[in-house]
């Protein structure tokens, strides 16, 4: 496609360090123009309004993600064949051997380990008192519950972060930040080629998808795409989560009284965490056929920014979309996605923030922070460094 | 109207139950049972909320 399609269009940059820093006016005048937006630097529209976002999600077969869900064509031929980037009936194979180790029946039983670690990592944090919120909470959870729970060998290790970050990153628009991460997502892919499942640990959620591919429900070329997916996906959006709860908290301490007087109210208020700064802005889809979105037409072919982070903010959802409000419990937000490709993690990554939080609000009155340092990433957001300080409970 | 369960889409989260206890329950087991199909005009708002918090799209009404 040539030129620019009929419809309403902005010129508007997503992917500036400003505009990554704070991306939300951007999503907000998308909002205020149009159900959905053509970005001609992207050749890509974006739809930014919840009830249009949640719509395209629930309709896979007019939104496809079989042509990958970055903004440019290397990385989605690279990302060929993983889960985020396959329709049914592919998908659906795909995710039931996801889902047979990540539905919330399957991981019951690691509900005591996961609170177990969650109070081994606050306690001494606590007693210490100053600690990176960052480096020292939110990384170092989910990294090693879920490097354990894939049964990855120990060496290795230290890199999988770094490219995980890289992984998401280089799905964004052609240009140098695109350059810098593509080669890192490649390395993720040959380390991953090379683990070899007699090396991931008997019962891990990384050897049952060699198993399944043994017993013949998936293909063999199918594992690694499948360890990515655990791999890219289980980590910085979790880890984005938790630290992001710690700021929001430390800048509204009376939302964190409330949590600390009821804790009934974590899962709402980690719910509320991932609203206000969901953790992964966007995928794509590419449409089908010609669709209608909200009376506006797109025509086939149109590849379709989906602004999760934009529709968790929308004003036409959500009340004074912009205040972080524990007691709203949105649990028709969409942080993890909605219907087909709906996060299939979420299970987990809601155990992890339940647990943690649960940890804190045992232990801390107060978290005071130093100014935060923003992780530049083009499709997640969150932060790299947020020193804290807490007031230990009394 | 009634509500249906798209049982190779329904992972247990068990939002919907929470939602529609009178309709919709998940069983120690901790797989999704539905309590009564036919969706009652008082238990309406109940099976579309239970519609709307289902992350998976697993649940759809029809009349
Ligand atoms: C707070 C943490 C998390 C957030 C915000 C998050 C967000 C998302 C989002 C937005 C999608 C939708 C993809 C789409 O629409 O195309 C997704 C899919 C997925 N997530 Fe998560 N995720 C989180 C944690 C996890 C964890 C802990 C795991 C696994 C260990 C995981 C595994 C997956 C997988 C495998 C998919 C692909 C599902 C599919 O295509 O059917 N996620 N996630
Ligand atoms: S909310 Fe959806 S996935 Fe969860 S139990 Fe109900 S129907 Fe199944």
């Amino acid at each position: 496609m040539t030129g620019i399609p009929d419809g309403p269009s902005l010129d508007l940059d997503l992917f500036s360090d400003d505009a990554l820093t704070d991306p939300f006016p951007g999503y907000q005048l998308i909002r205020d123009t149009a159900p959905a937006v053509y970005l001609p630097r992207y050749r890509s529209w974006a739809m930014g309004r919840y009830a249009d976002v949640r719509a395209a999600l629930g309709d896979w077969e007019s939104f496809s993600s079989a042509q990958g869900i970055g903004l440019n064509d290397l990385a989605n031929a690279a990302t060929q064949g993983m889960i985020i980037a396959t329709d049914p009936p592919e998908h659906d194979k795909l995710r039931n051997v996801l889902a047979a180790r990540l539905s919330p029946k399957a991981i019951r039983n690691l509900k005591a380990d996961i609170e177990r670690r969650a109070d081994e990592l606050v306690e001494p944090l606590v007693r210490q008192g100053s600690f990176d919120a960052v480096g020292d909470l939110a990384r170092a959870f989910p990294i090693s519950i879920v490097l354990d729970l894939i049964g990855l060998p120990q060496d290795g290790r230290d890199k999988v972060l770094g490219w995980a970050d890289a992984a998401f990153s280089a799905s964004g628009p052609p240009g140098p930040r695109t350059d810098a991460a593509f080669p890192l997502l490649q390395d993720q892919l040959a380390y991953l080629s090379s683990v070899q499942p007699d090396q991931l640990t008997p019962g891990s959620m990384g050897r049952a998808i060699y198993d399944a591919a043994a017993a013949g429900e998936i293909r063999q070329e199918s594992c690694v795409p499948l360890m990515s997916a655990y791999v890219t996906a289980g980590l910085d959006t979790t880890i984005n989560a938790i630290s992001n709860a710690v700021w929001y908290f430390a800048r509204d301490p009376e939302q964190w009284d409330l949590v600390r007087a009821d804790h009934s109210l974590i899962p709402g208020a980690f719910n509320e965490v991932l609203r206000i700064e969901a953790p992964v802005q966007f995928f794509c889809r590419v449409a089908t056929r010609d669709v209608e979105v909200d009376g506006q037409r797109l025509a086939a072919g149109s590849r379709v920014m989906m602004l999760y982070a934009s529709a968790n903010r929308d004003e036409r959802k959500w009340q004074d979309p912009d205040r972080f409000d524990v007691t709203r419990n949105p649990v028709d937000h969409l942080a993890f996605g909605y219907g087909m490709h709906g996060c299939a993690g979420q299970g987990l990554a809601r155990l992890e923030g339940h647990s943690i939080l649960g940890a804190l609000a045992r232990r801390v009155e107060r978290f005071e922070v130093g100014t935060p340092v923003r992780r530049i990433n083009q499709l997640i957001r969150g932060l790299d460094g947020l020193p804290t300080t807490v007031v230990p409970a009394a | 109207m009634r509500i249906i369960v798209d049982e190779t889409r329904c992972e247990g989260y068990g939002f919907c139950a929470e939602a529609a206890p009178h309709l919709l329950e998940l069983d120690d087991e901790g797989e999704l049972t539905v309590l009564s199909e036919q969706v009652a005009p008082d238990e309406a708002a109940n099976a579309e909320a239970a519609v709307r918090v289902c992350p998976v799209a697993a649940l759809r009404l029809q009349s």
